[in-house]
């Protein structure tokens, strides 16, 4: 080996090492840099953001995975901007969606073609008036969602010790809900069949159908969407990564690319180090994991006897969430052009969640997709006179097992066309004559680029006994290693953009605290 | 707040004890989910396993043969290094290159290289690649006096996206080819030739010498052998000719009209830096949307000074850079008309780079402070890399003394 290569190595010990550059990795190390904390971010990549990020093909630039980012809205101040605006002066430009979802529903049983708004009343009102009767249920169904967020907002405050009687008279609605599916909640709610069509739209985001999806957790979703509305970077998610890079460089924090750790070294229960695929041995007595537990218990831990059996166990128990398909299509003709007015399109070949979720169980085009049509927020996201449709729908990881190497262009094709012929027949417009430039994303890429844990894109599916409510809850239980905390789509606050954001940001204030307390840091 | 309170709407889900209860028992379930689950190690990942399978991050090769093609050009045949932990080699699109190490005296510089062979020969256990001597000066010529039989390189995964795709291109393509470009359509007329790949390929071959047309002898048979899918148009730009049926000059709009339904095909280009600047005024006269033109990159620039807007006065300049590399930081000299990879490969740092053309982004870093002048042909950053003065050093040139921060070569 080379003197300058034996040079380049890190073996000076940090405050800190967070593991992974992706949303809640980089919130992490931009929330200790900020406070003085010595920290370094390793990311296995060659760029920040995970699945947040972008690529360039041609003359296109596509938009890898959001779809449009909650929480973000200026009026109420969304908590993701108030992270990037107030905390860490984030450098990039967001942009308005202009509608939540047009909804195509082609189901033999039920036919459906809804554009809905932004806003409580506005959905609500767009709703009746498709489905009269259906207000007053869905009415209640955010009063509830405002009384969790309640309740969250007061478990913060509370710093995990909230008072009984305090979450019995002021969140009634939140300790009665917790525990129930989106089903059984709005079965109560008796909000008309065909509304809640309409009004779960989004249940896809979460990926668990809704007799198994938490309510919590999606009708917080809901109010956060309707409140604030979908906001997405000018310049692609790579803008807000970068920006956090530069960000966190400016704080003092150090980022190193091509670097994958290989090993947390545990002695005793407590963190000591990690050693990298560059042969780094850097010396920390705390990691901040954007890494599922599933890949460090089983994979990161060093030595494996440090890895508490109920830690396997807890990670058996969860079920791994879903991993995804994409489609990018750079068109050469605009929107207007091909007669598309949206933004975001939810496509449906099924009124029933559960079947759609089996549709992601097998090797052929789901029965769902979403696609977004960035030039419908954005049109100057594409030279004039083109356009960029980015598809996308799930899978379960299991399907893509055995797929061979040889045959997996055909399939991956296979499944874009069939994407693709679908949007074209259901929105009456012809795409394939226009592919100037076109990449398929599947569960391999995903892998690929992130090392996530079998491609999934979202964390463990957030059934009630293992979503939001039930993971703070129970959550000294299941800190197994002292300096260790997680981040991102597998951490507490369930998947999604901006979940992994503030994962990441709470992440590193436990850290903080730790710190402080242990005299590390000032 | 009591009037509050009265309207207040408290919702039953089952009964108030159950809703209640059930809240109670969140925890407890999923204690008891977690008691329950057996407590074996999840070892196997089969979809990063087979991720693995088709983008490696390296792979160990080792020269198995060398044919010599035509008096400039040598194909050599490449296999997985039995000494290493490289087992199969990486399935690929025909079309796709290799960015291959050389350890040239020491000193490790990456070239890329599209493969000749065809995709199914990965199976079989094989690459090949085919250079060209003196297109591109000192590394083919280290490699003609160093690369034997058993001489190891070390191999990305196939990369690029020069490669044909049902869903955005005709099924008519016309491959033109200039020098060693040929390579990608030998693979691409391969995988037709064994009905792994339903296209109908035209091949437009300019060469300079008739004596130094590569793989004419096998196109041609593969031509004789698919006549309705493979078709090999040669351009003979030298004065005198012998060769029978072919064309004579350059590759002009009218030769591509003559044997192309131009309105009806995809283009695929791929040459020296001499054909695209002959070619791209000659394509532009078929009238072709961009859907239907495909240019491979080609590597660096040879003389970057020549392009409009190269600062003249830093000609023969040589500049100070800042590296931080890693946990090292280095001050290295680079030369204003060579990349900055290539300042750094000097410097021994071992940079990450691949396709050499300011496409790929693998080298992507960032520009502290100093000025760069960029390729003028790809300029393939993100939006946001140019707003935050990320840059790629294998395509930009340095015009004043830099401070940069680069990424190691991935561990």
């Amino acid at each position: 080996m080379s003197k300058e290569i034996t040079e380049q190595k890190f073996s000076d010990s940090y405050d800190t090492v967070v593991i992974g550059a992706g949303n809640g990795g980089l919130a992490a190390a931009a929330q200790l840099a900020k406070n003085g904390v010595k920290v370094l971010l390793l990311e296995q990549h060659n760029l920040p953001g995970g699945f947040a990020t972008s690529f360039v093909r041609g003359r296109f630039e596509f938009e890898t995975s959001l779809h449009q980012l909650d929480s973000y809205g200026p009026e109420p101040k969304g908590g993701i901007r108030r992270m990037f605006e107030d905390k860490f002066n984030i450098d990039a430009e967001f942009i308005r969606v202009p509608e939540a979802y047009r909804l195509i529903i082609n189901d033999p049983e039920e036919k459906l073609d809804v554009t809905v708004p932004f806003g409580i009343d506005n959905f609500i009102n767009t709703i009746e008036k498709i489905v009269p009767g259906s207000k007053d249920g869905l009415e209640k169904f955010f009063k509830i969602a405002e009384e969790i967020k309640g309740a969250f907002g007061y478990f913060a405050r509370s710093q995990g010790k909230p008072d009984q009687g305090v979450l019995l008279k002021d969140f009634t609605n939140f300790l009665k809900t917790a525990a129930y599916s989106v089903d059984e909640v709005e079965d109560a709610l008796n909000i008309p069949e065909k509304a809640r069509l309409i009004l779960n739209a989004y249940w896809a985001y979460m990926g668990v159908p809704t007799s198994r999806l938490n309510f919590s957790i999606f009708s917080l979703l809901m109010l956060s969407y309707m409140n604030n509305g979908g906001y997405i970077p000018k310049k692609r998610s790579h803008e807000f990564t970068s920006a956090f890079d530069v960000k966190i460089r400016e704080f003092g924090g150090k980022i190193e690319y091509n670097t994958r750790v290989e090993k947390i070294l545990v002695e005793k229960n407590k963190v000591i180090g990690v050693e990298t695929s560059n042969g780094d041995k850097i010396k920390t007595n705390y990691v901040i994991a954007n890494v599922s537990p599933t890949l460090v218990y089983n994979k990161l831990i060093y030595p494996k006897s440090e890895v508490p059996e109920i830690a396997y166990k807890e990670v058996n128990a969860r079920i791994h969430g879903l991993t995804a398909f994409c489609v990018y299509l750079g068109l050469d003709i605009s929107a207007e052009e091909l007669g598309l007015n949206e933004y975001s399109y939810f496509v449906l070949d099924s009124i029933s969640t559960e079947k759609i979720y089996e549709s992601w169980s097998k090797l052929q085009a789901p029965s769902v997709q979403a696609t977004c049509c960035l030039n419908n927020a954005d049109p100057d996201c594409s030279p004039p006179g083109t356009c960029i449709l980015f598809m996308t729908t799930l899978f379960r990881p299991e399907v893509w097992e055995n797929v061979a190497p040889e045959d997996y262009f055909e399939i991956k094709n296979k499944i874009a066309e069939k994407l693709i012929i679908s949007f074209e027949e259901n929105l009456g417009v012809n795409i394939r004559e226009h592919i100037e430039e076109i990449e398929v994303a599947t569960p391999q890429t995903f892998a690929r680029y992130t090392k996530t844990y079998n491609g999934v894109i979202y964390g463990y599916e957030p059934e009630s006994w293992d979503s939001i409510t039930a993971r703070f809850m129970n959550m000294a239980d299941e800190k197994h290693i002292e300096g260790l905390e997680f981040a991102g789509g597998f951490g507490r606050r369930v998947h999604g953009y901006s979940s992994s954001l503030d994962s990441g940001y709470t992440a590193a204030q436990f850290t903080l605290r730790e710190l402080i307390k242990k005299g590390e840091i000032k | 707040m009591s009037k509050q309170d009265d309207e207040r709407f408290i919702i039953t889900v089952k009964s108030n004890n159950k809703d209640l209860l059930a809240f109670t028992k969140l925890v407890s379930i999923r204690k008891k989910r977690f008691k329950e689950a057996p407590s074996t190690p999840i070892t196997s990942d089969p979809i990063n396993e087979l991720a693995q399978k088709l983008h490696p991050d390296r792979q160990h090769l080792v020269i198995s043969e060398i044919k010599e093609e035509t008096k400039s050009t040598k194909t050599f045949k490449l296999v997985p290094d039995p000494d290493s932990t490289t087992e199969g080699l990486a399935y690929f699109r025909a079309g796709q290159y290799l960015s291959l190490k050389v350890d040239v005296n020491g000193v490790d510089i990456t070239r890329p290289y599209s493969i000749s062979s065809s995709p199914m020969d990965s199976f079989n256990g094989f690459y090949e690649i085919t250079i060209k001597k003196a297109e591109d000066g000192f590394l083919t010529e280290y490699i003609w006096d160093n690369w034997k039989l058993g001489t190891k390189v070390v191999s990305s995964e196939p990369s690029g996206n020069f490669f044909y795709d049902n869903l955005r291109d005709l099924k008519n393509i016309v491959g033109i080819g200039g020098g060693s470009g040929i390579t990608p359509f030998r693979s691409i007329a391969r995988q037709i030739a064994e009905g792994k790949l339903d296209i109908n390929l035209t091949i437009i071959y300019g060469c300079s010498e008739e004596d130094d047309i590569i793989f004419y002898d096998e196109l041609k048979e593969l031509e004789k052998q698919h006549p309705d899918k493979i078709k090999l148009v040669i351009v003979l730009s030298c004065e005198k000719i012998t060769l029978e049926e072919c064309e004579q000059g350059f590759i002009t709009a009218d030769i591509i009209k003559k044997y192309t339904d131009t309105n009806n095909s995809s283009f695929f280009i791929c040459g020296p830096q001499v054909m695209y600047n002959f070619i791209d005024k000659e394509i532009e006269q078929l009238n072709l949307t961009r859907k239907r033109i495909r240019k491979e990159v080609y590597g660096e620039i040879k003389d970057i000074s020549d392009f409009p807007g190269f600062p003249n006065k830093v000609v023969g300049k040589t500049f100070k850079i800042k590296v931080g590399i890693g946990n090292q930081i280095k001050e290295i000299p680079a030369i204003s008309t060579e990349t900055v990879t290539v300042a750094m490969e000097r410097a021994k740092l071992v940079p990450p780079s691949s396709c050499r053309s300011g496409e790929c982004g693998i080298c992507r870093s960032l520009l502290v402070s100093g000025d760069v002048f960029i390729s003028p042909i790809i300029d393939g950053r993100r939006a946001a890399d140019k707003k935050f003065n990320f840059f790629y050093p294998c395509s930009s040139y340095p015009i004043t003394d830099l401070e940069i921060i680069v990424p190691r070569s991935i561990g």
